[in-house]
């Protein structure tokens, strides 16, 4: 309990006297997770839209015309055991006849001369997957177009490969772009951190002097450059909400895109609790980064 | 205690110390001296394992210092105290807080530290001055406040390099007073002195370096 007050601490004294450096370190590290959150924040809502999209994404599944009713109930039950469909809409050439009359009653005339309804009956396929991967879609129509009782299968397979390549590129994307501001956090840490470490230069040889261990003298600092990157996640997380409310109230303002509000949302709980423990971790690792250095050649 | 064999230290090829060999008791008082560069420095930092040695072996409480880990070495500087002629104070720490840090650094109760921590500074008459901060005290104190945080851990062997070094007679007489009695209570002493008045005043064994090499070894001075 006294080890841990004396951190805590000498913590609070180094970031009290080298009140500039730890300002301008938390400023950095909020930049730098601002961007990063920024492009987060992107990625979040695109990925939440994507999720949205794809509820349109159905597989039209045409069974042969020749089909009976309690065939085709069979085929439906049929398709339903496969784990990727969520659920199956059975329209008959019936119904499909009505919806064409009730959609385009001005063409209902173009119907009349016609002794047989021309359309045919249909299974619409909603899938689980909030995003499907194109193999996994692949493979189910592959496995249709196996099915003797279905005459052909429809997807928008242009559609669903784009979406894929979106999100593949946006991973990746998220992973470089994350990874140059990690290292870039880190290096100013680092910096900071070092700053501190050779002001207080004697200090850590009178500890050292008297029995200290490496360790014993490196956790205030690792404290110092978790609250630096702490309080930049922290500092980062309220440049963005205002970035995000103010563009909130611009686009609904101007009415630029239309529902802003009700599409877009900020980062729920647990990913804001993310860039701050992100942040924290940056600091770390830059307090860690930076003494490595110090005292790898010092007995 | 403490046993050197055949000891030889360079610093970038310049001999500092040479083929050293002696033995040190529990509970001796032990005077390097010396002029400047004859290593009397050197051989405490061995002992005290901020240097290794280029050849031999040295043993403290049967402790191989040259084949130390690095990791083992807080802990064994944790067995003895070491007292340097500039004091080595956090200033803006108050006496009490400086004198403390070896029992914070062990892992000790706040109630043990306490009791501990008054204790030395009893030890060395600076019990008044707990609550004032190091660096408006006078160097005499200072250097007293040095020996209190050097004592506190009840150290089986007290290190100095010149700890009278920047005292005034006066204050080098009351210093070497406390060194006797800190030897007294069966402490070992190992103090670098170019001080001829703390010599005579400990009256211990001295050792006489010059250029590296041991010179003379002489059971009290005479």
């Amino acid at each position: 309990m006294k080890r841990l007050w004396y951190f805590l601490r000498e913590a609070y004294i180094s970031l009290r006297t080298h009140r500039a450096s730890t300002v301008i370190g938390i400023i950095t590290t909020a930049f730098t997770l601002s961007s990063f959150g920024t492009f987060l924040l992107l990625y979040h809502n695109v990925h939440n839209l994507i999720g949205r999209v794809q509820t349109n994404i159905q597989i039209i599944v045409y069974p042969n015309d020749a089909i009976e009713p309690q065939q085709l109930q069979g085929l439906k039950n049929a398709i339903q055991t496969e784990p990727a469909i969520d659920s199956v809409q059975v329209i008959s050439k019936h119904d499909a006849l009505k919806d064409f009359k009730h959609q385009f009653p001005d063409e209902a005339h173009l119907l009349e001369g016609l002794g047989k309804n021309p359309f045919p009956a249909s299974l619409i396929l909603n899938l689980t997957e909030t995003i499907p991967s194109t193999d996994m879609v692949s493979n189910l129509v592959n496995r249709l177009q196996q099915n003797p009782n279905i005459e052909r299968v429809r997807y928008n397979r242009a559609w669903i490969e784009r979406l894929s390549l979106v999100i593949t590129y946006m991973e990746i994307g998220a992973l470089i772009i994350g990874g140059v501001l990690a290292l870039a956090s880190i290096t100013i840490i680092a910096n900071t951190v070092q700053l501190a470490f050779y002001t207080r230069q004697e200090e850590i040889e009178i500890l050292r002097l008297i029995g200290g261990t490496n360790l014993f003298i490196s956790i205030p600092y690792l404290i110092e450059g978790g609250v630096i990157g702490g309080l930049g996640g922290g500092l980062a997380l309220a440049f963005l909400r205002g970035g995000f409310e103010f563009f909130k109230h611009k686009t609904h303002t101007l009415s630029v895109i239309g529902g802003f509000s009700s599409i877009f949302e900020f980062f729920p709980f647990s990913l804001s609790l993310i860039l701050i423990c992100g942040g924290i971790l940056l600091g770390c690792v830059g307090t860690l980064t930076s003494m490595y250095g110090w005292m790898r050649f010092r007995l | 205690m403490i046993q050197l064999f055949h000891v030889t230290k360079y610093y970038e090829g310049c001999l500092a110390l040479s083929d050293i060999s002696l033995r040190i008791e529990k509970g001796e008082c032990v005077l390097l001296t010396g002029p400047s560069g004859a290593g009397k420095t050197s051989l405490l930092k061995l002992i005290f394992g901020s240097e290794h040695p280029d050849d031999g072996q040295i043993l403290v409480q049967n402790r191989n210092i040259a084949r130390l880990r690095r990791a083992d070495v807080p802990y064994h500087r944790r067995t003895m105290g070491f007292v340097l002629q500039d004091f080595k104070l956090l200033p803006h720490r108050t006496v009490f807080e400086n004198v403390a840090l070896p029992l914070i650094i062990r892992g000790l109760s706040s109630f043990e530290s306490r009791r501990k921590v008054i204790e030395a500074l009893r030890a060395v008459g600076m019990e008044h001055k707990q609550p004032m901060l190091a660096s408006v005290l006078s160097a005499g104190e200072q250097q007293r406040a040095c020996i209190a945080r050097a004592i506190v851990n009840s150290p089986i062997i007290l290190l100095a390099d010149e700890p009278t070094g920047n005292l005034d007679p006066q204050l080098t007489t009351e210093i070497a007073e406390l060194f006797k009695a800190i030897n007294a209570r069966g402490t070992t002493v190992m103090m670098a002195t170019h001080n001829r008045q703390v010599v005579e005043q400990l009256n211990g064994r001295v050792l006489r370096l010059d250029c590296g090499h041991l010179l003379s070894d002489q059971g009290a001075y005479t």
